[in-house]
């Protein structure tokens, strides 16, 4: 019989010791993060290894990279090593991985721990701490490193007038122990405000060695552009980025270059401001655009044509300057010269580190009638930055003579016939000016005008209405005219008393009529008394001094014909004073 | 006595019409002896001024398009052409003048129908023009005026008179925008000519702008004057096919 009960306790003590000698491997387990520089340049790419290092790794989770303060992640550039050795006679393996980043804004950061995940056991890296240093601090010798590469933009001329080349030389600057097998510049460089050329450059640069703050370097010139800036001011070009393959000769053997020794950069030069000057003022002369020096021709081909056929005027303009921006001269053609489209054909040489060329505009011309035509002579000017001022070439007078084809004959008498006749006697003139017409102050006058009319008609009628329909406001417009016509009689009257009638009639009714009273019955008191409602005592007093006068005249002893005279200006007189207050 | 005052008044005015005339066509016939002798680039010189001093003529116009013809650019006989044909006495033989110009022209440009509205306002432009279309709006008031005034003093009634005033005061007010607004078309919009070989059309009054299309010699456009002053220089124009753009003022004349 078998005992069951050792087999499993042995079982078990086996299990026991396997899981034993795990937890003592995994204690093995270290995890490292390190930079590869501390002191990092703006713009300068630095790498991050973290290193896991084990006897026995089945699992690593890699960690995840957050966002870092001070550094850039190339996302896409992240590699992975993996190393087999003995140590202490026993195996080991470590597994590294490298992120890449470009360093940003100077100042002094933290890249802080990450988590990474072994096995299934979490272990985590140390913070570390690195500075990112501002690149323009080599070139004043104040680093507090010398970087091992770096490259600049080295302009020609930092003072160059509008349209003048500036020669940009990209230089890469290296320490000795630096080796660089190959470099790509990155495509897409700005020169904003700069028309850019590249120049013809070496397929391999050579270096010579120079020593910058007391670091000796090699200088390799990698490219050269020229530049031709197109305005005036302050310009600035924006830096040119290149990547380089480099080899460090003494560092220990790179694990992510298959033992190569090669390391990926990414470089990128300062952003240079260049200040531009304007061209100064050109009088007399028509200017090409031409900045450099150069030489100007102008030719007619063929020098005698027929009517309508077509001539070519070439302008040459050859030598060295800012070939591609010199513009077609505007020539001043005799009006039966016909201007057809212009042609512009340019050659650009690159050689010597100078942009130069031939540029040939041709216009296209056709006579629309037989003579002999000039095309005037005219100065043309280029601006010369080596003498500081124009150069004006005076391009002398062209001479065509154009005649009609009398092959040509029948069919301009067939097809192009003209039979229009000019008009050669009087005519009938006219002027141009013209006016809007709400400008026009009679167009206004004249649309008001019947409306006026009718603002006038409208008063008319109300007026006669209310003549025809109040009886009092009647008698009072009626009043004076009655009164006055009362006072007619009463003038050369012999008989006193009748004259006196008249002008008491005369007092009454208007005074009646313009109060609105009745025209009988009212006693010279009560007329005295309704108009001193109206106007001042003292002619209410004098109305019923002369009303009560021609009461009783039949009875006044010295009464007379002047008397009545001077009694009838006083009623006038009383009346239009009335008339006006009431 | 009056008749010596009404003589010297007479000979005063006939002086003075005459001498207003006199000069312009002093110059013109000096301008037709030239033309004549086949000179005429000297007689254009002349022709433009007469045309400086305001006073023109169909004649004027028709003469300069012959002497353009030959000595200019076709665009620019067919801008004198097309003034021409504005006058009475001369539109004839300018219209046929066109004919022949236009088919020297190398390219044509296509022209889209213009719409009725449009077609009748240009109608009441040329035809009765934005005066002939206020008297016509004058006349109806007086007319209102008048048929109130009959009624108000008892001259004239009949039935439907309130009506009738009513209606012809609606229709003068209308016919009096349609003045303005006439007037305000012929001062805001105007024909124009390209007189050189091609112009560029630009989508902005900018060189560096994107190009619309471009227009040749002998086009005829339409410019408008009042978005023309946002920019010196340059003019915005309606092609005949309905593009819209800016060109530079210096090779378009406005008729």
């Amino acid at each position: 019989m078998i005992k069951t009960g050792n087999h499993i306790g042995f079982i078990y003590s086996l299990f026991l010791s396997l899981f034993l000698f795990a937890s003592v491997h995994s204690q093995d387990i270290t995890v490292n993060a390190s930079l590869t520089e501390t002191n990092i340049f703006s713009g300068e790419a630095v790498r991050l290894d973290v290193k896991v290092t084990g006897q026995s790794i089945n699992s690593i989770d890699r960690p995840g990279m957050p966002n870092i303060d001070g550094l850039r992640w190339l996302s896409g550039s992240t590699s992975t090593a993996q190393n087999f050795s003995y140590v202490n006679g026993r195996p080991s393996v470590s597994y590294t991985y490298g992120y890449q980043f470009i360093a940003q804004a100077p100042g002094t950061y933290i890249f802080p721990a990450l988590e990474i995940s072994v096995n299934g056991a979490n272990y985590s890296t140390k913070e570390l701490s690195f500075k990112v240093l501002d690149p323009k601090t080599i070139d004043s010798g104040d680093a507090e490193r010398s970087p091992d590469i770096y490259v600049r933009l080295e302009p020609s001329n930092a003072n160059p007038v509008v349209g003048e080349q500036v020669t940009a030389d990209i230089v890469l600057y290296f320490k000795s122990e630096v080796e660089v097998s190959s470099y790509n510049a990155s495509p897409g460089w700005k020169a904003e405000g700069f028309w850019k050329e590249e120049l013809e450059n070496r397929q391999q640069a050579s270096a010579t060695s120079t020593i910058i703050n007391g670091v000796r370097y090699q200088r390799a010139l990698l490219l050269q552009y020229a530049i031709f800036p197109t305005k005036s001011g302050k310009l600035t070009l924006s830096p040119y980025e290149l990547i380089v393959q480099v080899r460090q000769r003494n560092r220990r053997r790179d694990i992510f270059s298959f033992g190569l020794g090669q390391e990926r950069k990414e470089l990128a030069t300062l952003p240079v401001t260049i200040n531009v000057s304007p061209l100064p003022e050109l009088s007399n002369a028509m200017f090409s655009g031409g900045v450099g020096n150069f030489s100007i021709t102008r030719s007619i081909n063929p020098k005698k044509a027929y009517v309508g056929e077509s001539v070519e005027v070439t302008t040459t303009i050859t030598g060295q300057g800012n070939i591609p921006l010199i513009v077609k001269p505007d020539y001043e053609y005799p009006e039966t010269l016909e201007l057809y489209n212009p042609q512009e054909n340019s050659t650009i040489t690159r050689a010597n580190r100078q942009i130069g060329g031939t540029k040939i505009f041709t216009d296209i011309l056709i006579a629309r009638n037989e003579g002999t035509f000039e095309i005037p002579e005219t100065n043309i000017a280029f601006y010369s930055p080596s003498r500081k001022r124009y150069n004006t070439i005076k391009l002398p007078t062209l001479t065509l003579e154009a005649e009609r084809d009398p092959r040509s004959a029948v069919l301009s008498d067939t097809e192009l016939r003209f039979n229009v006749k000019p008009i050669t006697g009087l005519a009938n003139w006219v002027s141009t000016k013209k006016e809007p017409l709400q400008t026009q102050r009679w167009i206004w006058w004249l649309f008001a005008s019947p409306l006026l009319v009718l603002g006038v008609a409208f008063g008319w009628k109300t007026y006669q209405d209310k003549m025809n329909s109040d009886t009092a406001f009647s008698r009072s417009q009626k009043a004076k005219d009655k009164a006055f016509g009362e006072l007619k009689k009463a003038e050369g009257q012999t008989d006193l008393k009748i004259g006196y009638n008249h002008i008491q009639k005369a007092l009454n009714q208007f005074i009646s009529d313009k109060l609105n009273l009745p025209l009988a019955g009212l006693s010279n008191q009560q007329l005295a008394d309704a108009l001193k409602e109206h106007v001042a005592d003292v002619t209410s007093e004098e109305v019923k001094r002369l009303l009560d006068k021609c009461d009783t005249i039949a009875y006044a002893p010295n009464a007379s014909i002047e008397g009545l005279e001077l009694d009838i200006q006083k009623a006038q007189e009383l009346i239009k004073q009335i008339g006006k207050l009431v | 006595m009056s008749l010596i005052f009404k003589s010297i008044l007479f000979s005063f005015f006939m002086v003075m019409g005459v001498q207003a005339q006199q000069s312009p066509q002093l110059l013109f016939d000096e301008a037709n002896t030239l033309l004549e002798k086949n000179q005429f680039a000297d007689a254009m010189n002349i022709y433009r001024q007469i045309e400086k001093s305001q006073q023109v003529s169909g004649a004027l116009f028709l003469n300069m398009g012959i002497s353009a013809t030959q000595v200019d650019s076709l665009g620019l006989a067919k801008y004198y052409f097309l003034k021409s044909t504005m006058f009475e006495t001369t539109s004839e033989s300018a219209t046929e003048a066109i004919e022949y110009v236009e088919s020297q022209f190398s390219r044509q440009s296509a022209t889209l129908p213009k719409l009725p509205w449009d077609k009748a306002v240009d109608w009441l432009k040329d035809g009765p023009s934005a005066f002939g279309v206020f008297f016509i709006s004058f006349g109806l008031l007086v007319l209102v005026v008048g048929f109130v005034l009959l009624k108000w003093f008892n001259i004239f009634n009949f039935k439907k008179l309130n009506t009738v005033v009513s209606s012809l005061s609606i229709t003068c007010i209308l016919i009096l925008i349609l003045a303005f607004y006439v007037d305000y078309v012929d001062q805001r919009y105007s024909e124009a000519v390209i007189i050189t070989t091609e112009v560029q059309v630009k989508q902005k009054a900018d060189e560096s702008a994107d190009l619309v299309s471009l227009g040749y010699e002998g086009y005829s456009i339409t410019v408008d004057h009042k978005i023309s002053k946002e920019a010196s220089g340059w003019i915005y124009i309606r092609l005949g096919n309905g593009q819209f753009g800016w060109i530079k003022s210096s090779g378009v004349k406005i008729l």
